[in-house]
């Protein structure tokens, strides 16, 4: 992912002034990544509700280790990391728990959307880590490399999912 | 491709980076910046520990709700609270005192009082002892006091600049200012010390008021004047909804739900004898726990507060008797206090259920199970 040197510069200052203590930093900082935070979340969980909450973890943990953060790294991939493992974390979650049920009658998520036969349904036929690398891929712009450093995956197994993943896609839209 | 991920809609996006918004704000305003590590040291010895912790209290919640109901206690509880679900701060007030808890479980005892509740936007704390009210820091530093004799219900109300304290000593209600300024006599009646008062929300002139069966609202800008009454079967808890449009009284065997005008929406028979409730900060919707009829066990169900007709729903249950019940200021945890079981059980309600329980609470508390004054705002 390229990001223009102006932009880093900026987001620089941002963090600098985040770990400081500026709240108006940090609200920049926010309004700045949370629609692309959200949104791959929301593509890889195809779950409002669960998008909402694993974006907004993934905000608190990044402030939790903003002290730590090195500011020499550019702050989006970071972010993007925790939310993708998060995400991909949760769908397995889902897939392989039989929940457990408190009381009779809890809402389920509330405003998930009804799938039609567009590219979001498409996309809820892979698997949650083609989902992931298809996103990180065609949503955040991270190349085949940068995506196997943010997943720790070897480069050969991003690439196949990203290939298998499109086939797929292309098949259903 | 990247356009077309980019125009799928997301339903509620812009409420959800609001509310996101407000969590992460408030999150960052407890923070306390420190100066980075430069050695690799210290995050060794802290892995190491937080290895040792997180050995310790996994895993927490994953129990099967139907094995928790028959036993007093939930069984995969933490032995002591690392930390709370949600961003805000508890305040509880035990035998020693009141206490304030952060987020990440450290505990403040604040002295020797034995009630306590927040102002409104969590800044302070307003402790009291039965001839004395304080209004003090939640780091314990006290900014006023005044003697007063036999004192009862307090509620402290107000918007971020301006806000009133009302509280109740003998057969009398007074309102101070949140500055310890201008305090006046409001009114006086029978039972006003265990009567409950409530003001409505970022108001510093409407204040609900019950005794005798006779729920009111006041206009204390007007020294007290009346706006409408309403008879109601006499509640031992008000609360109003954080948009000031509903206004509920809990009595032991009935919720009975107003709107601001006092138009009653309904009333409703409890199928137990309610011990607590708790309204949700972001919905229209209550929770109470209930002692059920007949039975040793215990319930919690939520209840909307728009219309009669909405199923009522079971979100925990448990034998014994539950004390207190909060809610997490991003109304997505409900914290069930089980006296009995000597357990804080935190129960997800947001989406996929969830239960996070905590044991051993009254050892954490000076050795007596506290009461839960609030779980509030950052400030």
């Amino acid at each position: 992912m390229r990001i223009p040197r102006d932009e880093r510069s900026d987001e620089r200052a941002l963090v600098r002034g985040a770990q400081r203590g500026s709240a108006s930093d940090l609200e920049a900082l926010f309004r700045l990544h949370w629609p692309r935070a959200h949104r791959a979340a929301f593509l890889v969980v195809h779950d409002t509700a669960a998008a909402e909450d694993i974006a907004q973890e993934s905000f608190l943990a990044a402030i939790r280790a903003l002290d730590r953060f090195d500011r020499r790294r550019p702050f989006g991939p970071w972010l993007h990391r925790i939310v993708v493992n998060r995400a991909i974390d949760w769908t397995r979650a889902r897939q392989l728990r039989a929940e457990a049920e408190l009381g009779d009658s809890l809402p389920a998520s509330e405003q998930t959307p009804p799938l039609d036969g567009t590219l979001l349904s498409a996309m809820a036929e892979l698997g949650p880590e083609q989902r992931a690398v298809v996103v990180l891929r065609h949503l955040l712009g991270y190349t085949p490399g940068e995506i196997a450093q943010l997943l720790a995956l070897p480069r050969g197994t991003v690439n196949s999912r990203l290939r298998r993943g499109l086939d797929a896609l292309k098949e259903k839209v | 491709m990247r356009r077309e991920l980019d125009w799928i809609e997301i339903p509620g996006e812009h409420e959800a980076r609001e509310r996101a918004w407000t969590v992460v704000s408030a999150a960052f305003a407890e923070r306390e910046p420190t100066t980075p590590k430069r050695s690799w040291k210290p995050f060794a010895a802290l892995a190491a520990a937080l290895a040792v912790v997180a050995g310790l209290a996994s895993p927490p919640g994953n129990a099967v709700f139907d094995d928790i109901r028959e036993a007093v206690g939930v069984e995969k509880a933490q032995p002591a609270l690392f930390s709370l679900p949600a961003p805000g701060r508890l305040l509880v007030t035990s035998a020693a005192g009141p206490w304030v808890v952060q987020r990440d479980g450290s505990r403040r005892l604040l002295g020797s009082y034995a009630g306590a509740t927040w102002s409104p936007y969590g800044r302070f704390v307003l402790a009291s002892r039965r001839n004395e009210l304080v209004a003090m820091e939640p780091a314990g530093r006290t900014r006023w006091s005044l003697a007063r004799a036999r004192l009862g219900a307090t509620d402290w109300g107000g918007t971020p600049v301006d806000t009133r304290i009302a509280y109740a000593h003998g057969d009398r209600i007074n309102v101070i200012g949140g500055d310890g300024r201008g305090d006046r006599f409001l009114l006086s009646a029978p039972d006003v010390p265990k009567a409950p008062i409530a003001w409505a929300p970022r108001s510093v002139r409407l204040l609900a008021h019950s005794n005798q069966g006779i729920l009111r609202l006041l206009d204390v800008a007007a020294g007290g004047d009346e706006i409408w009454s309403v008879r109601v079967a006499q509640p031992f808890a008000l609360f109003w909804t954080s948009d000031g449009e509903r206004l509920v009284a809990v009595s032991r065997n009935t919720l009975t739900v107003l709107d601001a005008r006092g138009q009653l929406i309904f009333r409703h028979e409890l199928a137990g004898r309610a011990a607590s409730a708790a309204v949700n900060p972001r919905t229209h919707t209550i929770a109470v726990g209930l002692r059920v009829r007949g039975t040793d066990r215990s319930e919690v169900f939520t209840f909307s507060l728009d219309r009669k007709s909405a199923a009522q729903q079971r979100l925990f249950g448990g034998v014994g008797t539950f004390g207190d019940l909060a809610w997490s200021p991003n109304g997505r945890w409900l914290l069930v206090a089980w006296k009995d079981a000597d357990q804080w059980v935190f129960v997800r309600s947001h989406r996929t259920p969830r239960i996070d329980a905590v044991a051993n609470v009254s050892d954490q508390f000076g050795g007596t199970f506290p009461r839960i004054e609030g779980w509030c705002c950052a400030g």
